[in-house]
């Protein structure tokens, strides 16, 4: 190489040497503005992307009955969800994601497009309680779509399936319809209490949520667990319902329409509360498909109507009762007052008939053999707001305040109830009706049941309950609560309750009952009293409806009364639908129960509910899932 | 082997195993977890390969690789219409050769052996006897090949092409008139490049380049993800193994294009200055030889070396901060890939050979 060219080269290459460096120059300044100047906003990009909160549900108490067996429990499921963040946009997606999982597109639409409001770390639960196919199908669907993942959730379960629906009720997502009610109350996607104690107990049920945040890598799949609040499960309970004596109920039922309660006469406890038909709670936990709507929601018999605290029946001759203490508070008999039945009387012009010529009568035999014609003239000598204020005195016009939602007052007509709800006034002839329990009076079984306990008791008036106390679900130990208060009604003469009494004892020993061989056979062992009652149908469900479905209208049978005779210490009633006489369906029913609970409970006890344990979901601390 | 060893260049040597420490370390952090959890692996028996083949290359006189220039020119051209004719087609672009199971990218080691071909041709002639004629010439030497890989498209490829005609003013020298000329002509390029050569896929690159931020989710993606990368990296960075864009894997082609993000998260911006200050000193060197190389057509090989690798570093780091389009191209040392790594060996064996002749220590 010539002097000439080295010295030019050495010139250029020097030029070089500079947009070199320079280049390296503007690159360093690039990166000390990145990494240095803009470095925290970036750190703050860069977490926010890759921590993310996740809800922990809690799992909620377990209920279990008196005797400490399960009702309900929870196990663990696994739902397909989408994390709120991940929810996809493009309609392309949602169609072909619905399509892959079959789910119905334009519902799977709308259900991401509403949650998109939820709040940070509860996700989207596309498909609940997935079975080994669902976890399968998923994990295929999962290869196309990775934003979505399997969440492992506390589920309950019932044990006793449809051994007390009506009493449980169940949880489910909470719906729209709750939201715009009670705003601010639920969050989107929550689990509540839906219907039964599982509503009206949700409070002390219900846990406290735990969240997490975790490390999520780019395709929202959890990488590593930073820190979390365990879930606070809530609190487990017992009830005061025995599940021996529900089961002995809802057997006695069998294929019968109807309602049956049973008192604790030392508290107003529940023992056991069963309507017919039942219903299982474990169908009613997932989104309801249009067959169990049909079954459940929409059918005339309407099974989900709890008919112990719901079903308004004419109580029938077990009004009686309350007709002799209306007759003896306002002095128009003593226990003593004779009238005379010759099978049928006139008053107002109308001819009342009654089942039988009974002759002379004083009020024990008239409530013994169930005399219409006594209690029409204890009925035509009152006025029809005298029965409903001695109705009001012994708590039957108001609902009995027990722990379960919806509960339904009984009707007890008065000249100011037909003037409100009818737009009419009183005729003195409606009152003759009355007096045997029909016309307009109406209770709920559970009514009936608690003013047979406060005549059991001479006057205690019980708040009715399920709920018993606390109970912790690993050792056991238990945390009695008090019972709701009791009030005692005082009648203007005690001696009227012994009249009544034993009014009570004859029905079962040689009244009305006592035709029914399998009453007199469970009354040798366990002596009780009661009432039988015969009602006409009336608007529990309307005619219409009533006329498509029974092929013959037959009465509804009742019984209502205590046990034992002597010392009782318990009250019930029994509603048997479109069954006819007292005697024959409701009276039986009521004579198993009381066999149950003082003769075979203690021999041979029935089985806990289910007779299947759950794979618990008890959520230890730091448990991964 | 011993004798022909000691031809490499110490403090050349240095810098690249410096470089490839760092470039294996990034690799093996950016695979884990992943399918690439032995890529690295791989890597480094494509280094070791081309170690050997650079420290041969070393001991060759540059001369002797000079006279068959033309020839290995020919079969690059021929290799290069190969790839348009039978070409291995990954995601809509034909770049690969296939022998067997392993593709081959011709196109990498073609523009070293541009570089070859018009270093010698210039070298010829004493560099005041350089004519217009000869500059036409070596354009279109360069010109062509880059044609046919504009058309695999290749874009970033094709611009690491463009350094080899930065030889052509540095035989000529720059006039002042020259210089206008060219400021003048750069839109007029860039308008003709934007209507008529670059596909909407490059567009949106540069559409991005210009607002990544305009569409996060989508094509910008790269480029923000990217950034919070090294800007999480900070002053001293996550650690090895320890950021979080790249393990969770947010950072995108984070072994090949972005590799460089993962090394700016983990070491931050120290990592940085020593990796640009090593490569700085790689360039330095190069020029340095360039200066005191024994002939002409060894010097301008040097400088156009230094050229491409510059253009390499430069274009790749400052794409991967988004400080310049997104391209996809690779940066020597850190990037994974068989083709690019033989190819760097190669001509950094060349630049040896030269120092090695201008026995310069």
């Amino acid at each position: 190489m010539d002097a000439r060219s080295r010295h030019l080269l050495s010139r250029r290459i020097g030029v070089v040497q500079v947009l070199v460096l320079a280049g390296l120059a503007f690159l360093v300044c690039f990166y000390g503005w990145l990494q240095i100047v803009r470095h925290g906003e970036f750190e703050k990009q860069a977490l926010s992307q890759a921590v993310k909160e996740r809800a922990l549900p809690a799992p909620r108490g377990i209920i279990f009955d008196r005797n400490g067996d399960p009702l309900a429990d929870n196990r663990r499921a696994l739902h397909l969800v989408i994390q709120r963040e991940d929810l996809p946009a493009d309609p392309t997606v949602v169609t072909d994601l619905a399509t892959a999982l079959g789910l119905d597109p334009a519902e799977t639409a709308r259900k991401i497009r509403s949650f998109r409001q939820a709040p940070k770390g509860r996700p989207l639960v596309l498909m609940e309680n997935l079975d080994e196919g669902g976890i399968a199908l998923a994990e295929r669907v999962r290869a196309r779509y990775p934003f979505l993942s399997v969440q492992v959730a506390p589920r309950r379960v019932y044990l006793g399936d449809d051994l007390a629906g009506h009493v449980m009720g169940y949880v489910s997502e909470v719906d729209d319809q709750m939201m715009a009610k009670d705003p601010g109350r639920y969050q989107l996607g929550e689990i509540v209490g839906r219907a039964g104690y599982e509503d009206s107990g949700d409070a002390k049920l219900k846990g406290v949520d735990g969240e997490k945040r975790v490390l999520v890598d780019q395709l929202g799949r959890e990488v590593a667990s930073l820190d979390r609040t365990d879930p606070k499960p809530g609190k487990s309970l017992y009830l005061t319902l025995d599940a021996g004596l529900q089961r002995t109920a809802k057997d006695a039922f069998g294929d019968e329409k109807g309602a049956a309660v049973v008192l604790d006469l030392r508290d107003g406890g529940v023992l056991a509360m069963y309507s017919s038909p039942g219903y299982d709670p474990n169908l009613f936990l997932d989104r309801l498909s249009q067959e169990m709507v049909d079954r459940y929601l929409r059918n005339p018999v309407r099974p989900m109507l709890n008919r112990a605290t719901q079903g308004i029946y004419a109580p029938g001759s077990t009004w009686k009762l309350l007709m002799a203490l209306a007759g003896l508070e306002h002095h128009v008999i003593t226990p003593h007052t004779v009238f005379y039945c010759g099978g049928h009387k006139s008053f107002y012009g109308h001819d009342f008939r009654c089942d039988a010529t009974h002759g002379s009568l004083d009020l024990i035999g008239a409530i013994a053999k169930s005399c219409d014609i006594y209690f029409y003239e204890v009925a035509s000598r009152l006025d029809i707001d005298q029965i409903y204020e001695t109705a009001a005195k012994y708590g039957l016009t108001v609902p009995t305040g027990i722990d379960l939602p919806s509960e339904r007052a009984s009707r007890v007509p008065s000249r100011e109830w037909k003037r409100r709800v009818k737009k009419e006034k009183w005729y003195a002839g409606e009152t003759i009706s009355v007096g045997i329990g029909q016309g307009a009076v109406g209770l709920t079984p559970l009514a009936i049941a608690r003013f047979y306990a406060l005549l059991a008791t001479q006057g205690k008036e019980f708040t009715p309950h399920l709920f018993f106390g606390f109970q912790d679900p690993k050792t056991g130990q238990r945390e009695p609560e008090p019972a709701p208060p009791t009030r005692q009604v005082d009648t203007a003469n005690p001696e009227w309750w012994g009249v009544l009494h034993e009014g009570m004892a004859h029905v079962v020993e040689s009244g009305t009952a006592a035709t029914n061989p399998f009453v007199r056979q469970v009354a040798k062992e366990v002596p009780f009293s009661g009432k039988t009652g015969t009602s006409q149908v009336t608007t529990f469900v309307d005619k219409a409806h009533y006329a498509q479905l029974a092929k013959h209208l037959k009465d509804n049978s009742l019984f209502a009364g205590y046990a034992p005779t002597d010392k009782p210490q318990i009250a019930f009633a029994v509603v048997v639908e479109n069954a006819g006489f007292g005697s024959e369906a409701a009276a039986p029913i009521a004579a198993k129960l009381i066999q149950y609970w003082f003769v075979d409970r203690i021999k041979h006890p029935l089985p806990p509910p289910g007779g299947r344990v759950p794979d618990a979901f008890h959520l230890e601390p730091g448990e991964e899932d | 082997m011993l004798r022909r060893l000691r031809a490499a260049d110490g403090r050349l040597l240095l810098l690249i195993l410096a470089l490839l420490f760092m470039g294996t370390l990034t690799l093996y952090s950016a695979g884990r977890g992943t399918s690439q959890s032995n890529l690295w692996m791989k890597q480094t028996a494509w280094n070791a390969a081309g170690l050997l083949l650079m420290t041969l290359m070393a001991s060759v006189d540059p001369t002797r690789l000079f006279r068959k220039s033309l020839l290995i020119y020919a079969v690059g051209i021929l290799s290069l219409v190969a790839v348009l004719l039978i070409g291995h087609r990954i995601g809509g672009a034909k770049r690969w050769l296939a022998i067997g199971s392993q593709t081959f990218q011709p196109s990498e080691l073609m523009k070293w052996v541009t570089l070859l071909f018009v270093a010698h041709r210039l070298g010829t002639r004493p560099m005041d006897r350089v004519e217009g004629r000869d500059l036409l010439g070596a354009a279109a030497i360069v010109v062509f090949p880059m044609l046919l890989v504009l058309k695999q498209p290749d874009l970033g490829m094709a611009l690491s092409f463009t350094p080899i005609l930065l030889l052509l003013p540095l035989m000529k020298g720059l006039r002042k008139r020259t210089l206008a000329l060219m400021l003048v002509m750069l839109p007029v390029i860039g308008v003709v490049a934007w209507k008529k050569v670059l596909r909407p896929y490059q567009k949106d690159r540069v559409r991005i380049f210009l607002d990544p931020e305009r569409d996060p989710q989508g094509k910008g993606y790269q480029i923000t993800q990217s950034r919070i990368a090294i800007g999480a990296g900070g002053i001293l960075g996550k650690g090895f193994t320890g950021g979080s864009q790249t393990q969770l894997n947010y950072l995108p082609v984070k072994t090949t294009d972005f590799v460089f993000a993962v090394w700016a998260e983990e070491r931050g911006f120290l990592g940085v200055l020593i990796a640009l200050g090593l490569y700085g000193a790689l360039l330095l060197r190069l020029l340095e030889g360039a200066r005191a190389a024994k002939t002409l057509a060894e010097s301008y090989y040097c400088t156009g070396a230094a050229g491409i690798f510059a253009m390499h570093i430069f274009v790749n780091v400052g794409m991967v901060a988004g400080a310049l389009p997104n391209k996809g191209i690779a940066l020597p040392f850190f990037s994974y890939g068989g083709s690019s790594t033989l190819s760097v060996f190669l001509a950094l064996g060349v630049v040896m050979g030269a120092l090695h002749r201008a026995r310069i220590r």
